[in-house]
């Protein structure tokens, strides 16, 4: 505080006498340091110091009468504590808001509610109503219709685990994600006999990060911004009986073949096992599909924010292909890369695959 | 029996009510030899005296103000405002002290006194005289509000405002004053408070309103009729608190409501009872909740005035739309 | 009352007592005797301010809106009212509360956030504090009317600050007193600060008193640190409405010696020293000083009085802390005169989300 007041001298005592000053301007005192001593009715009291400070000033001379409540001496420095008010309380705190962007939310159903009730109470999904009404309006007789088409059908199950998770994550995906797709063939003649195709789909797509960095990235569409990703984590999609799995292969940039087909057979294994962590499905910065194993050539495989791009391969097939001028036959390798259009231009996405297929051509 | 314009209800009403009980008196500007700039009080001063009729000075502030301390020591003050124009002085008081005295004495002090002015655009005045700012008083926790639609409500509706043990803001609809008569018996019996009027019976839309937008929505029925729809007219009359229960049993029926408000239509009467039925009775509707009010500007001088006003035209058009289901 | 053409306003400062507490005529209009009773109620004050005051300070008590250095004004006033008659006061006029019957407990209870202190137990027509500046002015004028019309000899009196009279409440409510010859006498505590804005920016007019000539209402000052000057003003003044002569504007010349509220620190804008010697004409010390130097008090009797006051308070404190606060529903309660429909729901829900809490905070 500034300044000090004759505090509350207790038993009703409303006044002293001041005795004598124990303090003078300019002094430095301490916490309960004695200023000066009164008199009341009662007894000589030292009244201290309520606090550390420099005194500036003081009221009252010896011999008067000083009543409770009036001031004292005046404490250099700052003022009391401003409570700034002067009802109540306004509570302080030091804590700072920040901004938060809002997402937009998809278009909802055009139905009234006592419509929309029908349709909770015979069970039936709007999503699934085609809308006979003025502008989109969905009708009691569409919900009906519908609800009796789906008496007639199997009853519909709700997706669990991994068909769940997979169904959320791809609608988000799709809705975000600005995919483009470019597809080529490589030829691989030169591959020795038993090579081991994971293994060198990763090192080429290791080689295609390492030229074209902003395909190995995140995108964080709510703030428009771009991490970049030194450690190269590909994300391996792997199908199973219960679902398609994407577990994630740690920093392949940097390990050599044998650990990266000891860590690839560990990881199949903890999937088949159903015994893969869930920290390990996450954290991917790139992913690849290599559903050439079950079938396919081509695809438009789907990107998974916050990654921004993944690289397919197909089935290898012998194929017509033209060597040098000449009509033969050879080793193809059908390749398909979707990248987030967002953040990856058609440029940089074709310098990737043409890095990646230089290296699949090599021995 | 008589037939009374709803000027003349209020004067009936309110020398009945004199007779009856020593403890009300008028207090307001121009009441008392010139009988009220709409003569509302026409008489009165000379049938109950100067000290039960006052005269007072040009102060809505302080005549709101000391209606409070008259109140307070059990007497009746029934303040006249001139015009609704001139009652925002009153809100201080009327907010401050009329709505919340006895609350905060628990019940020890109340204030039983009531404020009625002219309300409502439509008699080609100049500015300030056509307001319509029941919302304002209605938002205020503690009072009552009352607006009458014909002379017998503003009979019935007066006379129990007055022997009402709390603070009642009474709107009377200023264009309606002469308008039309009715059969009015001064048999000093009051309406309820506490309930809405059927003013039309129907199946096919709830039309809500209060005040001379009553009027309207008759003769946009009555248009409608034609159409082959059957509009059902309630006539909310008390504003605050209001009797929701007759308006949702109506929707229940019809199942489409359209509400009628002279008043702004931004966070006016009609926004709360769309509120209520929204809340309560979403499942009867076929149709969304439609309010055909003022729109959100300054009331307009008089050359504009029936633009402003809803009118029957915007009330038919709003009705076909929710017959069609928007 | 004819028109006039001029007006010759002289308003007299009444005085009795000198700052040293000597009197300026003898005898003093108030007896002895009663001026005992006067430094007494004086002190019972005082001393509940200081500790409505440390209350506060220890979070027991809300914001509290201190009387130190105006006592002389409540008591003055209010020991000049009958029972029947009505006091309606301002915010700050817990001195003369007490001598009007409201209990310490019931003051305590209002600042300390529960209404049940404004259902004064003692005076029960009394109005409770009035917040919004000035807007009592208009009750006491309107309750004063209602005595006139029902012609019962009482008379309202109310209490306004020198900011109030700024305020257009305070101009029409004095304007109709005049006008309907209103039993009321208003008196302002000019105590010299309205928050932080001192007197001389609240009217450019040499005294608040002459306000009442605007309105044709008669108009006295009186030094309100002397309680002599203020009973016999006021006795004056309320005997003249009681006679149905209209009527008084009375200006109490004080100082406020604490700040405005106890959430106010008025070194913010007051010179410690200016106040320092405000206190030297502090009401208290005035009387004591004339009673003592009378014979009529003694160290002894000072001492035995602050004990009296000291338990008086400490009994009124505990019985404070010892309330409950309300029901949640309580809120309900006193609405309208029974609740209606549309609330019974929302009283439901109050109820549904309340917690039990005792004790204050």
């Amino acid at each position: 505080m500034k300044t000090f007041r004759l505090p509350d001298l207790g038993e009703g005592l409303q006044e002293a006498e001041l005795v004598e000053w124990r303090v003078k301007p300019g002094d430095e005192v301490e916490l309960d340091q004695p200023l000066l001593s009164v008199e009341t009715a009662k007894a000589v009291v030292e009244i201290p110091s309520p606090r550390a400070g420099k005194i500036e000033r003081l009221f009252g001379a010896r011999g008067d009468i000083v009543r409770v409540g009036a001031p004292l001496v005046a404490f250099e420095g700052e003022r009391d504590e401003d409570a700034g008010t002067v009802v109540g309380v306004v509570e302080t705190s030091a804590s700072v808001m920040r901004d938060v962007t809002i997402g937009r939310a998809g278009a909802p159903a055009r139905v009234i509610p006592a419509v929309r009730a029908l349709a909770r109470k015979l069970n039936v999904d709007l999503g699934m109503v085609t809308p006979s009404g003025p502008d989109g309006l969905i009708t009691a007789e569409d919900v009906e219709r519908v609800a009796k088409i789906l008496s007639e059908v199997e009853p519909a199950e709700p997706l669990r685990g991994f068909r769940r998770a997979m169904a959320r994550n791809m609608s988000f995906a799709q809705a975000e994600v600005a995919a483009a797709t470019i597809m080529d063939d490589v030829m691989i003649d030169a591959w020795e006999p038993g090579a081991d195709v994971t293994i060198r789909l990763i090192r080429a797509l290791v080689k295609g990060c390492r030229a074209e960095p902003v395909l190995n990235s995140w995108f964080e569409s709510a703030t428009l911004s771009l991490r970049r990703l030194h450690k190269i984590d590909l994300g391996i999609a792997v199908d199973t009986p219960d679902g398609l799995f994407v577990p994630v292969l740690r920093d392949v940039g940097a390990r050599d073949a044998a650990d990266l087909r000891e860590g690839l057979n560990r990881m199949r294994a903890d999937v088949a096992a159903r015994r893969i962590p869930p920290e390990e499905l996450r954290g991917a910065t790139i992913t690849l599909s290599n559903f050439g194993t079950i079938g396919g050539r081509y695809a438009a495989p789907v990107v998974l924010p916050p990654t921004v791009a993944i690289l397919g391969a197909g089935r290898i097939r012998r194929d017509v292909v033209v060597r040098n001028g000449e009509i033969g036959i050879g080793a193809v390798l059908p390749l398909s890369l979707t990248f987030d259009h967002r953040v990856v231009s058609g440029g940089e996405a074709g310098r990737f695959l043409a890095v990646v297929m230089a290296d699949l051509a090599c021995a | 029996m008589a037939e009374l314009t709803l000027v003349e209800a209020v004067n009936a009403a309110l020398a009945c009510e004199m007779a009856r009980d020593e403890s009300v008196l008028l207090l307001g500007e121009d009441i008392g030899v010139n009988g009220g700039v709409f003569r509302a009080t026409n008489g009165l001063q000379a049938r109950f005296g100067r000290e039960r009729v006052i005269d007072t000075p040009l102060a809505e502030g302080g005549i709101a103000g000391v209606a409070v301390g008259m109140a307070a020591m059990g007497l009746k003050p029934i303040v006249e405002i001139q015009f609704t124009g001139f009652i925002y002085p009153t809100l201080d008081q009327m907010i401050n002290h009329a709505s919340r005295l006895r609350n905060r004495t628990r019940g020890r002090l109340t204030c039983p006194m009531v404020l009625r002015a002219p309300y409502g655009a439509g008699i080609h005045a100049p500015e300030h005289h056509s307001e319509s700012p029941e919302a304002l008083f209605a938002h205020t926790p503690g009072l009552r509000v009352v607006i009458p639609s014909t002379p017998a409500r503003a009979y019935g509706l007066l006379l129990a405002a007055m022997r009402d043990p709390d603070p009642v803001v009474f709107f009377e609809p200023t264009r309606l004053y002469r308008l039309f008569k009715q059969d009015v018996i001064d048999n000093g019996e009051a309406l309820p408070l506490d309930a809405c009027f059927l003013s039309r019976e129907g199946g096919d839309v709830t039309i809500v309103a209060w005040g001379a937008m009553v009027r309207e929505a008759e003769l946009a029925a009555e248009a409608l009729e034609d159409e082959g729809v059957d509009a059902e007219i309630i006539d909310v009359a008390a504003i605050k608190p209001f009797d929701v229960e007759t308006i949702l049993r109506s929707v229940e029926k019809t199942g489409r409501c359209v509400i009628v408000q002279e008043a702004p239509r931004t966070n006016g009467f009609g926004a709360e009872v769309a509120a209520e039925i929204a809340e309560r009775a979403l499942y009867s509707l076929q149709a969304p909740v439609r309010r055909v009010a003022a729109y959100d500007v300054v009331v307009p001088l008089y050359r504009l005035e029936r633009q402003y006003i809803p009118s029957v035209a915007r009330i038919v058009d709003a009705v076909r739309s929710v017959m069609e289901g928007s | 009352m004819g028109l006039h053409t001029s007006i010759d306003a002289q308003i007299d400062l009444v005085r009795y007592l000198s700052p040293e507490g000597a009197p300026l005529v003898s005898p003093l209009p108030v007896g002895d005797e009663t001026l005992a009773t006067f430094y007494e109620a004086m002190t019972r004050a005082r001393v509940f301010d200081g500790k409505a005051i440390a209350l506060q300070r220890t979070g027991q008590l809300g914001t509290f809106a201190s009387a130190l250095g105006q006592e002389a004004v409540g008591v003055g006033v209010a020991a000049a009212m009958e029972r029947r008659d009505v006091l309606v006061p301002s915010y700050r006029d817990h001195g003369a509360q007490f001598l009007r019957g409201m209990s310490m407990t019931e003051c305590l209870l209002y600042w300390g956030g529960d209404e049940r202190g404004s259902d004064f137990q003692g005076p029960r027509l009394d109005f409770p504090n009035c917040v919004p500046v000035a807007t009592q002015i208009p009750h006491s004028v309107g309750a004063a009317y209602a005595f006139k019309l029902r012609k019962e000899d009482r008379v309202a009196v109310t209490f306004i600050g020198d900011g109030g009279t700024a305020n257009g409440a305070f101009y029409e409510a004095l304007n109709m007193a005049g006008v309907w010859n209103a039993p009321v006498v208003i008196v302002i505590n000019n105590n010299g600060w309205a928050i932080s804005t001192p007197r001389a920016l609240e009217s450019a007019a040499q005294t608040l008193a002459q306000k009442g000539v605007a309105a044709g209402v008669e108009c006295r000052q009186a030094d309100g640190n002397d309680v002599v000057a203020m009973h016999d003003v006021a006795r004056r003044a309320i005997a003249k409405a009681r006679a149905g002569e209209g009527p008084t504007l009375v200006e109490a010349l004080t100082y406020r010696l604490g700040d405005h509220t106890t959430a106010d620190d008025a070194t913010r804008y007051r010179d410690p020293d200016a106040v320092r010697k405000e206190w030297t004409r502090e009401p208290l010390t005035r009387l004591r000083a004339y009673l003592l130097a009378k014979g009529l008090w003694s160290k002894e009797k000072e001492a035995a009085l602050l004990k009296r006051c000291a338990e008086e308070v400490e009994n009124a404190v505990a019985a404070y802390l010892a309330t409950p606060s309300p029901r949640c529903d309580a809120m309900f309660d006193h609405l309208y005169e029974s609740l209606p429909r549309a609330l019974q729901e929302q009283r439901e829900c109050a109820r549904r989300f309340s917690k039990e809490e005792n004790g204050h905070g």
